[in-house]
């Protein structure tokens, strides 16, 4: 019998890991990646990864670690998987640093540590403000290692299109489409790790790239693997708003001492500078002492949001409010945070050592995902993996900042054995399954894009997606009520329709962006509707997910995994119950 | 719109064994070139210089200096190792890096990236006035030249001209080639290193192009300033 | 700039690699603190060309849009940079738009960089380690040595140093000051060290360190501001030592 073949979809932090643990394992990866791996989204994580080692004396332990995950997710996790990643995380570490990472280090050469929110202790590791590029860098000179020695080939810029499943339901490889050529092919292979990332695009603007539209996750959904929790969303609180994208400020710049702050008078038109300290609000500073600037995600997004837009206080009378590092030495701050205070530089034209930044909270995280069994990644359908951003599994109703490179690390280091254990007790292999199912699929997703190609219309797909995004921005991010979730449903619904007459300016199949682009959005817009359709149904308040009308989280109904299944075009949800079993669910509040 | 990134591969490769580069001869010879541009080159034109200055003093001592060059022992196989074939070789071999290149200039126009271009051309116009020098000094002479055959060459406005800008172009490709060879055996890595060697390397270029001149307007206008050396 | 203006943007097109070439100029609706990539979008909204001729949306390289991830290098008014931090109102106009010229074209602005990661293979840029496993902690490293090693990690094989360099181009074999820089990244690691020698070899192979000519162009390019004229001569110093000490010594 020949070898398995094992595809993963996704070149970022998750599928880099789970490759080289495959091919650690002596099997051949086909490595499927919209852009080259080295370009991955993860690319721009910047403040850390966490890691309970305990080096700064504070007692910090991975039971602490594992405590605060679960607390800043509002309990909605699975809680003996969480509790696995803490553990793993120090381990996790030093493999990073033996890799090479450049992680800043102590006066005596050791790891340094920072603080983030969501927690009282240094437990985040750092290289400068660009952690994630150096993550992934790290990976892909481990990748590109296996490449060289033949155990690893990879497709980059080819974009994954569905999975090749058999008359059994069981998953035989992937089809994908050259974003090049246009050539659409389909390839067989054992098991499918997905590691696709996030769906930002479907909210416009965020903070994610251009690849994190959740296309993958979208069209398998629709091939019958389920999706859990697709309503917890994290929105970021600090990002510079762009025409492009919103660019995040890490928090990492509040975990050094940054302060966040508007001023008391309304439209205060004076240089923050020179506004005195009598005169500044610093907001979460007086609202949760204890935590100050450092609270989770959805604690200061909404806190944002509240001061902006109930109090009206934002900078300048807009939906704005001050990043401040301009009391910190200068030298620390380059050090430490150099990359993201460039990039604030950069695109703003000032220099954030001299002037307050503005900042403004920006779709960033998606705690949900497919769904995924408690121990090895696997999703309900034989033969196909999930890992990284893409699952839903550790991060609950929130996700706690620097959490989420490591949920990609060890989520690629289950869910690469895992798939090998898969493949290797496989009966019969995918070489040896009928070619008439690959071609049957190859089929499928070829008329879909003539289709495309071929339909009449007046629809722009770049106006589709700006609706799609200003809708869901609007209706499916902090604040969110029944009513407007519906609206948005409708909106989107609409959209679905007029999806059908997009007339492609462009009919080329050679290095035609727009038809691949176009191609995804069918698929955004059924997560889209998907997410606002599980936002309508969780009547609560539970971490990033705020109902003003539910405001209190309700266990007794709610603590539950919504599941979706996609059946006949339609949405089917069930409502899972939670593993709690090691920590029991308390009140979450960070005001002491 | 957004827009991925476009990848590489367009019809995947069955994955493949990638070994390290092997080192190149090309090494060797890129070196070599590098290396004969100070020794011997860069070391001959310091002699030469040095003994025309005698030029300054008086003729007499040019003229001495002159013979005692010309009657060295093993005088052709010395020439030959340590002048003709090094610069035959840095000179051939610069053409053929110099057409390696592609100067874009007129696009980045950097001050490193016009020294990199004027290094080119100067070395062009250095190789020109040296073979001509060599010719009309060693070989029309047969090798007996005199302060009166350089004297009566710098007489012609034309020739003097060349002269000028032949000194001149030897002088910046000398002293740039010194800051390119610290540059490229490694002798300088650091960015304030660079910089000293950069000013070191220019002042002995400018050095060179002073002492020429002074060389050349000796013959010209019988300007002998040691001239009290001797008395 | 006051709102109501327009921006003109002149883009050198071809729909594929054995196509010619052609400039078409569109306009763009001026906005506050937009950057090329934002022009690029509006154009795909709207593909109409400036004199209102029907044409196909522009083809073009980005992700993260915020200078990480290297995707988005093009010449914009003849300097090679990445477009996402181009912001509009620092360009002049009309805005030439036109792709790297070292690389193979795919599309419109899209080439193909691909060569840049295949000589990272064949030059080792790893540090190779023994496995995944948990085998206890990597290395100790002075806060000094990281601070060298984290100017150089950063580095996002955008290409616009080999864009810009004079002795990269298809006469030449020349690997370019990004991939010295990672020679010299990994030599510098404790581990990646005990590997010097073998990359030092590489790094004398056809189109190695030699055909560095010191035009210092890179360094004025970099993105990322990692300093690549020192990583050159770094490289110099390193691979000439081993090739001494091996001829001598070995």
């Amino acid at each position: 019998m020949s070898e398995t073949r094992i595809q993963l979809i996704g070149g970022g932090l998750a599928g880099l890991m789970a490759a080289i643990r495959v091919a650690e394992l002596g099997h051949p990866v086909d490595l499927f990646s919209v852009v080259p791996v080295r370009r991955s989204h993860s690319v721009c994580a910047q403040g850390g990864i966490n890691a309970a080692k305990n080096l700064k004396g504070e007692g910090d332990s991975t039971w602490q670690h594992f405590d605060d995950t679960v607390y800043g997710g509002d309990f909605l996790q699975n809680q003996p998987l969480v509790k696995g990643m803490c553990e793993a995380a120090p381990g996790i570490i030093d493999l990073l640093d033996r890799m090479g990472v450049t992680f800043n280090r102590t006066a005596e050469g050791l790891l340094d540590f920072r603080r983030f929110g969501g927690t009282l202790y240094h437990r985040t590791a750092f290289a400068g403000a660009t952690t994630g590029q150096q993550l992934l860098y790290a990976l892909d000179e481990q990748v590109r290692r296996y490449e060289a020695e033949g155990r690893i080939r990879k497709l980059e810029g080819w974009m994954f299109l569905s999975a090749v499943l058999d008359d059994a339901g069981v998953s035989r490889g992937v089809c994908a489409v050259s974003l090049r050529s246009g050539e659409i092919r389909a390839f067989p292979g054992d098991a499918t790790i997905v590691a696709t990332g996030g769906i930002g695009s479907i909210f416009g603007q965020s903070t994610n790239s251009v690849a994190c539209t959740g296309s993958a996750q979208s069209a398998l959904f629709q091939q019958g693997v389920h999706y859990a929790n697709a309503e917890m969303i994290q929105v970021h609180p600090t990002a510079i708003p762009g025409e492009d994208k919103c660019r995040l400020i890490s928090e990492s710049v509040r975990g050094e001492g940054g302060r966040v702050w508007v001023p008391k008078t309304p439209h205060d038109a004076r240089d923050p500078r020179t506004i005195p300290e009598a005169e500044r609000f610093y907001f979460l500073e007086e609202w949760y002492p204890k935590y100050g600037n450092l609270v989770p995600r959805d604690v200061a997004t909404r806190a944002i949001h509240k001061v902006v837009h109930e109090e009206g206080l934002g900078v300048d009378g807009k939906a704005m409010v001050y990043l401040d590092v301009t009391h910190l030495p200068r030298e620390m701050l380059m050090r430490k945070l150099g990359g993201v205070l460039e990039i604030y530089e950069k695109f703003v034209g000032l220099d954030p050592c001299e002037h307050p930044m503005k900042v403004f909270p920006a779709q960033h995280y998606t705690m949900g995902g497919l769904w995924v069994d408690n121990e090895t990644q696997a999703t309900n359908v034989p033969g196909i993996y999930a890992a990284g951003e893409c699952d839903y599994q550790y991060h609950g109703a929130n996700r706690l900042g620097a959490n989420s490179l490591l949920s990609c690390l060890y989520g690629g280091m289950l869910a690469g054995p895992a798939a090998v254990r898969y493949a290797r007790n496989l009966t019969v292999s995918a070489e040896a399954t009928p070619a008439s199912v690959f071609a049957r699929e190859q089929k499928r997703q070829e008329e879909i894009y003539d289709r495309l190609r071929n339909q009449e219309g007046n629809e722009s797909p770049i106006r589709i997606w700006r609706e799609m995004g200003e809708t869901m921005t609007r209706h499916v991010t902090v604040t969110r009520y029944n009513k407007d979730l519906a609206a948005a449903d409708a909106k989107l619904a609409e959209l679905q329709e007029r999806y059908r007459s997009i007339n492609l300016a462009d009919r080329a199949r050679w290095g035609n962006q727009s038809l691949h682009f176009t191609r995804e959005l069918g698929n955004m817009l059924v997560l889209a509707r998907l997410v606002s359709q599980s936002a309508i149904l969780r009547d609560e308040s539970r971490g990033a997910h705020y109902k003003p009308e539910f405001p209190d989280r309700d266990d007794e109904r709610w603590l539950r995994t919504i599941r979706a299944r996609y059946e006949g075009g339609k949405f089917q949800f069930e409502f899972d119950p939670v593993d709690t079993s090691l920590i029991p669910p308390r009140k979450r509040s960070y005001k002491s | 719109m957004p827009v991925k990134a476009v990848a590489t591969a367009e019809v995947p490769p069955e994955a493949t064994v990638v070994p390290a580069a092997k080192p190149d001869r090309s090494y060797f010879w890129d070196k070599l070139h590098s290396l004969t541009g100070i020794i011997p080159i860069g070391a001959f034109l310091a002699e030469h210089f040095w003994s025309n200055s005698y030029a300054l003093v008086s003729v007499d001592r040019y003229n001495q200096a002159s013979y005692d060059l010309q009657t060295i022992p093993w005088r052709v196989p010395v020439e030959a190792l340590m002048i003709w074939i090094p610069l035959l070789y840095h000179g051939f071999y610069g053409i053929y890096i110099w057409s390696k290149g592609k100067s874009n200039v007129t696009r980045y126009d950097y001050g490193a990236n016009w020294m990199y271009v004027l290094q080119r051309w100067t070395g062009l116009v250095a190789f020109v006035f040296i073979g001509w020098h060599v010719y009309l000094e060693r070989f029309l002479t047969q090798g007996k030249s005199d302060y009166f055959d350089v004297s009566a060459t710098l007489a012609n406005p034309l020739f003097l001209g060349f002269y000028v800008v032949g000194i001149l172009a030897v002088s910046y490709h000398f002293g740039n080639g010194l800051w390119q060879f610290a540059n490229k055996w490694g002798l300088v890595v650091g960015r304030g290193a660079q910089r000293k060697a950069a000013w070191a390397a220019g002042t002995i270029g400018v050095l060179f192009a002073l002492v020429g001149l002074a060389i050349v307007f000796s013959f010209v206008f019988q300007w002998h300033p040691f001239q009290f050396y001797a008395q | 700039m006051a709102e109501g203006k327009t921006i003109v943007l002149k883009i050198k097109r071809r729909a594929g690699p054995a196509e010619p070439a052609r400039w078409e100029e569109f306009a763009v609706a001026w906005r506050p603190n937009l950057n090329v990539i934002a022009c690029l979008i509006a154009i795909a909204e709207n593909p109409v060309t400036r004199d209102g001729r029907n044409t196909t949306p522009v083809s073009y390289e980005s992700n993260c849009l915020e200078e990480v991830c290297g995707a988005c290098a093009m010449v914009i008014n003849s300097r090679s940079r990445q477009a996402c931090s181009a912001l509009v109102d620092q360009l002049e106009q009309p805005i030439r738009l036109e792709p790297m010229s070292k690389f193979p074209i795919v599309r419109d602005l899209v080439v193909d960089r691909s060569r840049m990661f295949e000589n990272a293979k064949r030059l080792r840029c790893w540090v190779p380690i023994d496995g995944t496993y948990a085998i206890g902690p990597g290395p100790r490293v002075a806060p000094e040595r990281q601070e060298v090693a984290y100017a150089l990690s950063r580095c996002m094989f955008c290409g616009n140093c080999l864009e810009v360099c004079p002795k990269v181009n298809e006469n030449s074999d020349f690997v370019g000051a990004a991939l010295l820089n990672q020679v010299r990244l990994f030599n510098a690691h404790p581990t990646g060290r005990m590997h010097a020698h073998e990359r030092l070899q590489a790094v004398r192979g056809i189109g190695g360190v030699q055909d560095c000519d010191n035009a210092q162009n890179c360094v004025k390019a970099c993105p990322k501001n990692i300093p690549l004229t020192e990583s050159n001569n770094d490289v110099n110093r390193q691979a000439l030592l081993d090739a001494i000490l091996g001829w001598m010594l070995r």
